[in-house]
């Protein structure tokens, strides 16, 4: 599986490779975490807190969990989840010590007796501050460098040979629609709320809505995008297929495009995640990821069916 | 203008002057009505948010009984959209904001040594037009047939995106309420902002520097200049939004060319020092009540300040975190990303010396103090998952999920509801001479906090899992049914705990079973103590001269150069806490002149949902409005400030 | 105007209560009216149909009514310069000719919306109405306030309201008066006379 390939991976030693990684799978998967609990006796108390946090997701995963952000299926995804845990685990670490610490603090100074004078009057210290002012500074800005390079992964063009498909969002569904198969009319081939991708190669999603502001998401491919009203420059249907990496202009509105890659065959869910009104809780979609001659027999499949009466 | 003729007295002017007279000496409802006593103003503040609270809170029950189980159809998804929506307007416009204004009003001319604030009939403004507000768009409810189930509240989000929120997509009235009513409250608050900005810079007694100020009233300061630059913001964004859905403009229109995104820019510009509005008074609250029930000065004053200063200043550089997901490319968010990741350490800072004002403490773990620890450790909580989804990368899958609803939960009920409820246990035996049960109060707390994080912590986990925010019913098999059963049940449990403080607040004060407060309960630090309880209606008989931070800790306890504690001579504190009058309060009182009562701010008020009820029903209704805002204001400028004797 | 509650105190930084109150408010004010002409440069040359802005501004014209509006701000300060002397009936000739001129640029601005309709323009034509007539139109709404004010203290002083000792109620009207005329001289610069 092509995983490592950004940045935010090789950084992930600062935290402890073997913990880290298991991290990310353990949430779906409870036995690995078991596993590397077992090989890093060292590191248990730190497991324990991961355990405590992770029991809870994963009583959750004893069901199906279609749209588990940790499930992860794509290297976008991968990406995301290794990014949210960079920051998690330093999160995790600043909790128990500033929750620990109140509580400690609480009980260790409480009044033991209703007389006690006041304590010794201490109003700062200024080596005190500087140090809690720089040390977080540091630790924001450790974890700030590595996002500054996934973002710039994250959001590079999709590549050349990138799969397009045009995504229209509306109320309340979603309209798939391939420039790159067109049938014997000289359309391309659509579908509604369910879309097949190739595995294994990256698939430009351009996303334009015809109504409100809608959010594309598949968490087991990749982040959301929001998908704008675009008023297309040209009218759609004698529009040529834009060439790579350059997004139709809009008059009104904008286009966003993103990139998504499967790395392995299943179907994928997602919805809508930015809210578009009544139904938007049923503005669901699927996305089946296919090896590619599945995928090209379900096209040559398509084909066939739209020129022999449409869809 | 027929009303410019007031110098000399016209029979409309003689009866309001009457009026004014009963309002002045009277304990009735005309003096409430009145009123331009700060005391009395922040109590209507506090009264009407809590209220208010109640609205939103049983809003939110409604929502969480919806989502209880998958598919539940308690609700209709229009129901659910008017009902979420309404649930985030009221809790942020009609209950945090208010209940801090109550706590500005109530404190900070007491804090700095002042009779009133510096514009008592436009702080009266203030609150009128904030209740008017309130109350018209709420009753945005009952525009179409409640009675069989249709609401007419707004319904596109408390954030209104554009298109959603233009007449296209959301017929009806609803939205038309939203853009008028938070106009007429945005102008509340600017009005609010202006006045303690005024207050706090140029009505400190001699001697309240700067920085001799109590921490509450520094961030009082900051919040205000946040009102006074972020509203304005706001106020065109509705503005924007009332023409394109009144008077068909094309602001947000992409058919004429426009570009929907300007309303978040806009949105956001304003919402993000929005949310520092929101905590801020808080995190003065917390400053306040950790080192009085610590017995210890606040560690590291000067530090809490500038972090707080810090803060407001960056609250402006970080409005696209909210915009992640729209496409603005990697600069823009790489730019907001460690801008938003940095505001943490203004943040840490003030955590690290919260705690380092407990270390070493004597700490008492009375009601207001555990609430206030509370709020620092949720608010801790919800900071750091912030910082989570700070991470652009990461941000785009949690945005829009429960993960962030889960965040802001965190930081605005854990970090500002927890350290308001601090506030009103904390602050309620001046202003009423008796106390809350403590009881009562540590059962409160503790259902509030379990109820809390039984809520809210396992929406991190519904996010996490994919569940995206704003949606009215989801079916199984997602994996987020027992995370919605739990989160419904910890808002049934946050729900006993409001049960709980109701019926405290009735044994305390309609059974009047509550202990008499005396004026000092707490061994306070602040000026406000010094003053009997509950405060005399003209605060000060003597404006006091302030020698330094916590001026009244240092007129009963002295301090030797190894920071150990030597009360002051008994008898001593007592004296110089009254301010020296020795009792004779009412006598002091009259040589005082105060400001009079007026009906003008009301009147004035009236005017604005009046008018705002015209642009939307019909045009023949505004004048009357504008009529009663124009005779307001007149009268407001030419009636004396302060009946001659 | 309103008064504070305790003008007779010292404040603790010497400004009036009342003055520090305007300045925040104008302060909030430019925030106001910058997100306005922020919309409006952002839909600058995006309207996709006309009329557009190089279609209609006549700039001479606009020209007379903003050297109108600036003048206006002299007389402002003749009126001001006048009370503070304890000239109350200079004041209020300069007052009344400040209103006068500021009437006479609403004219102008009701003339020029007049002709913009007539010439196919109106709020919901393209962006360029929207953006404009609002703009515009918030502004024009903030000199009508500010004559309003000044026909205020004129009458109030023909009752004998005003002596010396309350320039200040001068000073304030002012104060807003100069505000008003400066977002005028930054929305002529950048809507009419800059043009792309």
């Amino acid at each position: 599986m092509p995983r490592g390939r950004n940045v935010g991976y090789s950084l992930t030693a600062w935290w402890g490779v073997d913990l880290h990684a298991a991290a990310i799978s353990s949430l779906a998967n409870v036995t690995q975490t078991l596993r590397v609990l077992r090989r890093n006796r060292a590191r248990l108390p730190l497991l324990l807190v991961l355990l405590a946090l992770l029991a809870l997701v994963l009583s959750g995963c004893t069901t199906d969990t279609p749209q588990n952000t940790f499930d992860t299926k794509g290297e976008v995804a991968d990406a995301q989840a290794k990014s949210f845990l960079i920051a998690m685990w330093p999160a995790i670490v600043i909790m128990i010590g500033v929750l620990g610490g109140i509580v400690l603090i609480a009980l260790r100074w409480r009044e033991r007796d209703p007389n006690q004078p006041p304590p010794k009057q201490v109003h700062g210290n200024t080596r005190l501050e500087i140090a809690w002012t720089i040390a977080p500074a540091v630790l924001l800005l450790a974890i700030g460098v590595p996002m500054v390079a996934q973002i710039a992964d994250l959001g590079r063009e999709p590549a050349d040979d990138a799969y397009i498909i045009n995504v229209v969002g509306q109320r309340y569904s979603w309209l798939f629609e391939y420039p790159e198969e067109i049938d014997s009319e000289g359309k391309p081939i659509q579908t509604v709320n369910e879309a097949h991708i190739p595995v294994g190669r990256e698939v430009s999603f351009q996303l334009r809505s015809v109504d409100v502001i809608h959010s594309f998401w598949v968490p087991k491919l990749g982040g959301k995008r929001d998908v704008f009203p675009c008023n297309l420059v040209t009218p759609e249907p004698e529009a040529p297929p834009t060439p790579h990496g350059e997004r139709p202009p809009c008059d009104g509105g904008q286009m966003n495009i993103l990139w998504l890659k499967a790395d392995e065959p299943g179907s994928f869910s997602g919805q809508c995640a930015e809210y578009c009104g009544l139904e938007h809780a049923r503005m669901t979609m699927t996305i089946h990821a296919d090896a590619q001659a599945d995928f090209d027999a379900w096209v040559k499949e398509k084909l066939a069916g739209s020129s022999g009466g449409g869809n | 203008m027929a009303t410019v003729t007031v110098p000399k007295r016209s029979a409309l002017a003689e009866a309001l002057a009457g009026a004014r007279h009963a309002a002045d000496t009277g304990h009735g409802v005309l003096s409430w009505i009145a009123t331009v006593d700060h005391k009395r103003i922040g109590m209507l503040y506090g009264i009407s948010a809590f209220l208010l609270f109640l609205v939103g809170g049983l809003e939110a029950l409604l929502i969480r009984t919806q989502l209880i189980v998958p598919e539940s159809g308690v609700l209709t998804s229009d129901q659910y959209n008017r009902l979420f929506t309404m649930h985030g307007v009221t809790m942020v416009f009609m209950v945090v904001m208010p209940l801090s204004a109550a706590f500005f009003n109530l404190l900070v001319p007491l804090m700095i040594g002042a009779r009133d604030v510096a514009f008592p009939r436009l702080n009266a403004f203030s609150y009128w037009s904030f209740l008017g507000g309130a109350i018209f768009l709420n009753a945005s409810f009952f525009t179409r047939d409640i009675f069989s189930g249709e609401l007419g509240a707004p319904d596109a989000g408390w954030f209104g995106y554009a298109p959603l929120s233009l007449p296209d997509f959301t017929p009806g009235h609803g939205m038309d309420f939203y853009a008028l009513g938070l106009q007429i409250m945005g102008l509340s608050s600017l009005a609010g902002g202006l006045n303690f900005a005024v207050t706090i810079l140029n009505m400190r007694a001699p001697g309240m520097t700067l920085f001799r100020m109590p921490v509450f009233v520094w961030m009082t300061l900051v919040t205000s200049f946040l009102i006074i630059f972020a509203m304005p913001v706001i106020a065109v964004a509705l503005f924007e939004l009332t023409f394109d859905r009144l008077f068909n403009a094309n602001f947000f229109n992409t058919e004429a060319g426009g570009n929907p995104i300007l309303w978040q820019h806009m949105f956001w510009l304003f919402g993000h020092p929005e949310v520092y509005i929101l905590i801020l008074p808080a995190f003065g609250i917390i400053s306040e009540i950790l080192p009085t029930f610590s017995r210890k000065p606040l560690f590291g004053y000067p530090f809490v300040v500038f972090s707080g200063i810090a803060i407001g200043f960056m609250s402006w550089g970080v409005w696209v975190h909210h915009m992640y997901t729209t496409g603005l490319g990697t600069i823009a968010n790489s730019a907001f990303g460690i801008s938003t990741i940095l505001i943490g350490v203004p943040t840490g800072i003030k955590i690290f010396n919260w705690m380092g004002t407990m270390f070493g403490g004597v700490i008492r773990l009375r009601v207001p103090m555990m609430f206030a620890i509370g709020a620092v450790a949720t608010f801790t909580i919800g900071g750091l998952s912030g910082i989570t989804h700070s991470m652009v990368p990461s941000d785009y899958q949690q945005q829009d999920s429960y993960y962030v609803v889960a965040h802001f939960h965190y930081v605005l009920f854990g970090g500002a509801i927890f350290a308001l409820f601090g506030g009103i246990f904390y602050w309620a035996p001046k202003f009423t001479a008796r106390m809350f049960n403590e009881t009562l109060g540590h059962v409160q707390f503790w259902l509030m906090m379990i109820g809390f994080n039984l809520t809210f912590f396992p929406m991190h986990i519904s996010g996490l899992l994919g569940m995206p925010r704003r949606i009215y019913t989801y079916s199984d098999g997602m994996g987020w049914d027992l995370w919605n059963l739990m989160s419904s049940i910890g808002a049934f449990t946050i729900a006993a705990s409001i049960l709980v403080f109701i019926a405290n607040y009735v044994y305390t004060f309609v059974m009047k079973r509550g202990r008499e407060a005396g004026d000092d309960p707490w061994d306070a630090r602040t000026l406000e103590w010094s003053l009997p309880s509950p405060v005399p209606h003209y605060n000060f008989a003597e404006i006091p001269q302030v020698h330094s931070l916590d001026d009244f800790w240092h007129r009963k306890y002295r301090e030797d150069a190894e920071g150990n504690v030597l009360p002051v001579v008994a008898g001593g504190a007592v004296e110089v806490a009254h301010g020296g009058d020795g009792g004779g309060h009412e006598e002091a009182g009259h040589g005082i002149h105060l400001p009079s009562p007026s009906y003008f701010p009301l009147i004035a008020a009236l005017g604005l949902p009046v008018m705002a009820t015209g642009l939307i029903y019909d045009y023949a209704i505004v004048p009357v409005g504008a009529a009663l805002l124009v005779v307001g204001l007149y009268g407001w400028a030419l009636e004396p400030a302060t009946e001659e004797d | 105007m309103a008064h504070a509650a305790t003008g007779h105190l010292e404040t603790s930084t010497g400004l009036d209560n009342r003055k520090l109150l305007m300045w925040f408010f104008l302060a909030s004010d430019c925030l106001f009216f910058g997100s306005f002409i922020a919309a409006y440069l952002l839909y600058r040359d995006r309207s996709l149909v006309g009329p557009y802005p190089e279609d209609l501004f006549d700039i001479p014209f606009t020209s007379v009514s903003a050297f109108v509006l600036l003048m206006s701000s002299v007389s402002m300060v003749l009126a001001l310069a006048a009370i503070q002397r304890g000239n109350v009936r200079g004041m209020r000739i300069w007052l009344f000719t400040t209103a006068m001129l500021g009437t006479l640029f609403i004219a102008g601005q009701a003339y020029e919306f007049t002709e913009f309709y007539h010439e196919g323009l109106t709020l919901s034509t393209n962006l360029f109405g929207t953006t404009f007539f609002v703009l515009t139109g918030f502004h024009g709404a903030h000199v009508t306030i500010g004559v309003l004010i000044l026909l205020s203290l004129f009458v109030y002083s023909l009752r004998g309201g005003i002596q010396q000792k309350d320039s200040l109620n001068v000073e304030l009207a002012g104060l807003y008066w100069h505000f008003v005329d400066i977002v005028w001289i930054v929305i002529f610069t950048l809507i009419y006379l800059v043009q792309p």
